[in-house]
């Protein structure tokens, strides 16, 4: 089956082939423990054991002391969507909302301030445009890497 | 006479304690707020009392409320923990007019270190070397910035400006050159006063390539002062220690004698009763410099009960209660090490991170200790400090403590979470790590740039892997076995294709 996830370096994707109760990627040979753990063999008939679990759209994944999240991509969603860059760098709370919807601004306009551990972090348009939409509001909670607002460049 | 302690904390301290009550065979009461309402140390009191308010000042912090429930549960005795209201004179000032024994050093002792001009100056008197320096008595900005700019010249430069009522970094400033002496005093000056109300800051010269070594000392009301040893906790970020152990690997036994014996004095000249920690700068030079007195059992103290056999939590209690400490001669055995979880982005400038906890397993097995207040399926909230747990290792030697803390963490699964795990993993594989020479720029001079981990190709094809048999096998469905429904030929096409935009 063929899947597509998201990481820091750009999209990949992935096939993976099933037979019986294995599942096959090159050379690696898969099996899901009753725990929900995969047991995952090398052709050099060493083995490794997964963790994994999803959360949202993201699967966290931990394999030998390093862990991983690869969110998946929804077959035929657009992946350069990214809200124009203006998501939540932490999670925090929205101290302030300084822009309206519609409201034309420049390059450099704080759009929207957030705090979380008693740091202010200040949402700042990159280019000059219009703003399409403010997703929250004064008060909200946010979690990391949710799109605040939506920017249209002019 | 003890027998109800009342822990006025939360989270991994308050469980700590509560713990130790239990195995005292104390009745113990936790309190709470709202938010902490299923919260593990809730479970392990005897009774738990919500605390009635939003913020952690109408909670944790609220003296008069907490007094009130110790009133109202008949206890008869408050372990501060650390952080909250663990410093502060004015509440166990008003715990011991409440009749009620306060689990720590009296008031005035807390004071006198509270405020480090006075304890500078009362280290000096008691013989204890302090780092060269001067206190700036006066208190009006101008006459301030004058004595500043006048004693600069006596300490030399870099010299290190820090607020009298100061911790945490707030109120210092680095001075490395003349030109940047008074705009740095108006700015810490002005830092102090906005953070604690008081502007006086003094002078230190600035040891740079020195270490982070801590004395733990245990004081009874029979009479006995004595030290446990050092912790070495030299390896911080912005102050924040990540990674601590006993004893320090540059120690000698001389060494450890004279610090001991200063941490000794250094508690004596404040009459001090209970656990405390004397902070100490060790400079390359083998000289030792006070730094500041925790009047509080820290978080660090595993590592100090690891390679002592001291129960440290069981020891506060003890001498609470006006009994004699337990302990016999200072023996260091083996060596421990803590590291320090956060929920937090390594690779993104320690960015705090909030989520669930999917999945929290810790590893287990032969010397591994976790200090911890949270369990499988609690969630990480902006509420609180972002440490999720402190895992602590012995072993025989230093060099197995080191492969022990290896093979820990890479047994430590948190998933829904980000968090430090990997940095921790690969902080142990560092060479300054390796040979024990740490000082307090190590992560800086490491990592000047920002962390990232470096993951073995092999490791990641198998990781993505197992996200596309979890999506293709409906994992996240079911969590359990999958049954076989089709089976055919392998596809020559299972492959993996990256796309670099």
């Amino acid at each position: 089956m063929h899947h597509q996830f998201r990481s820091p370096d750009g999209p990949i994707e992935v096939t993976v082939a099933r037979q019986g109760e294995s599942w096959y990627l090159g050379s690696l040979e898969a099996t899901p423990m009753s725990d929900g753990r995969l047991r995952i063999l090398n052709d050099d008939g060493t083995v490794m054991f997964a963790h994994l679990v999803k959360v949202g759209d993201v699967w966290w994944v931990h394999v030998q002391g390093h862990t991983f999240k690869l969110e998946r991509v929804e077959p035929g969603a657009s992946d350069t969507d990214d809200g124009g860059g203006l998501t939540a760098p932490m999670p925090g709370k929205v101290l302030q909302v300084l822009v309206d919807v519609g409201q034309s601004v420049s390059a450099g306009t704080t759009l929207m301030v957030l705090e979380a551990m008693k740091m202010e972090h200040r949402i700042v348009a990159a280019n000059d445009g219009t703003v399409t939409a403010v997703h929250f509001g004064a008060g909200d909670q946010v979690e990391q890497g949710v799109a605040l607002l939506a920017l249209e460049e002019s | 006479m003890v027998s109800k302690v009342l822990v006025a904390n939360r989270g991994e301290i308050a469980c700590r304690i509560l713990r130790a009550c239990n195995e005292a065979g104390l009745s113990s009461v936790a309190i709470y707020a709202a938010n902490d309402a299923t919260s593990m140390f809730l479970e392990l009191a005897d009774q738990a009392v919500l605390l009635e308010g939003e913020t952690i000042g109408e909670t944790y912090l609220d003296q008069q409320q907490i007094l009130a429930i110790a009133k109202a549960t008949g206890a008869d005795a408050i372990h501060p923990g650390f952080g909250f209201l663990s410093e502060r004179a004015d509440f166990a000032r008003a715990v011991g007019e409440a009749g009620l024994q306060w689990v720590g050093p009296s008031p005035e002792a807390i004071e006198q270190m509270g405020d480090k001009m006075t304890a500078r100056i009362t280290m000096r008197a008691a013989g204890v070397p302090v780092i060269p320096g001067e206190e700036i008595e006066q208190e009006e900005e101008s006459e301030a910035l004058a004595a500043i700019e006048s004693a600069s010249h006596r300490v030399g430069y870099p010299l290190l400006l820090k607020a009298s009522s100061g911790g945490g970094g707030k109120g210092m400033r680095a001075v490395h050159s003349p030109e940047d002496l008074i705009e740095s005093a108006k700015g810490a000056r002005r830092e102090a006063i906005a953070a604690f109300g008081d502007g006086r800051v003094y002078i230190e010269r600035l040891l740079t390539g020195s270490k982070h070594v801590e004395i733990q000392v245990l004081a009874d009301r029979h009479g006995r002062t004595v030290h446990l040893g050092e912790r070495e906790c030299s390896v911080q970020r912005r102050h924040q220690k990540v990674f601590e152990e006993a004893p320090c690997a540059t120690m000698t036994a001389e060494l450890r004698e004279a610090m001991g014996q200063a941490a000794v004095a250094a508690a004596e000249a404040v009459s001090y009763e209970g656990a405390g920690t004397v902070e100490f700068l060790l400079a390359p030079t083998g000289e030792f410099f006070f730094l500041e007195m925790n009047t509080r059992i820290q978080v660090e103290h595993p590592v100090t009960e690891l390679v002592t056999g001291v129960d440290l939590v069981r020891e506060q209690l003890r001498i609470a209660a006006g009994e004699p400490m337990s302990c016999g001669p200072l023996m260091i055995r083996g060596h421990a090490i803590e590291v320090r979880l956060y929920a937090e982005d390594a690779e993104n400038n320690f960015l705090p991170a909030i989520g669930p906890l999917a999945v929290f397993r810790p590893p287990e097995g032969p010397g591994v200790r976790l200090d911890t207040g949270v369990r499988e399926g609690d969630s990480v909230t902006p509420n609180y400090d972002p440490m999720l747990a402190k895992l602590i290792v012995w072993a025989p030697s230093r060099t197995e403590a080191l492969q022990r803390m290896r093979r820990a963490l890479d047994e430590f699964v948190v998933l829904g979470t980000t968090t430090n795990i990997r940095f921790l993993r690969e902080l142990c594989d560092e060479p300054e790590v390796v040979t024990g020479h740490t000082d307090t720029t190590t992560i800086d001079r490491l990592w000047p740039d920002g962390w990232s981990p470096s993951v073995p190709r092999s490791i990641e094809d198998a990781a993505l892997m197992s996200a596309a048999v979890g999506e293709s096998a409906g994992l996240h469905r079911t969590r359990s076995a999958v049954t076989g429904t089709s089976s055919g030929p392998v596809s020559p096409f299972a492959t993996l294709h990256r796309r670099f935009p």
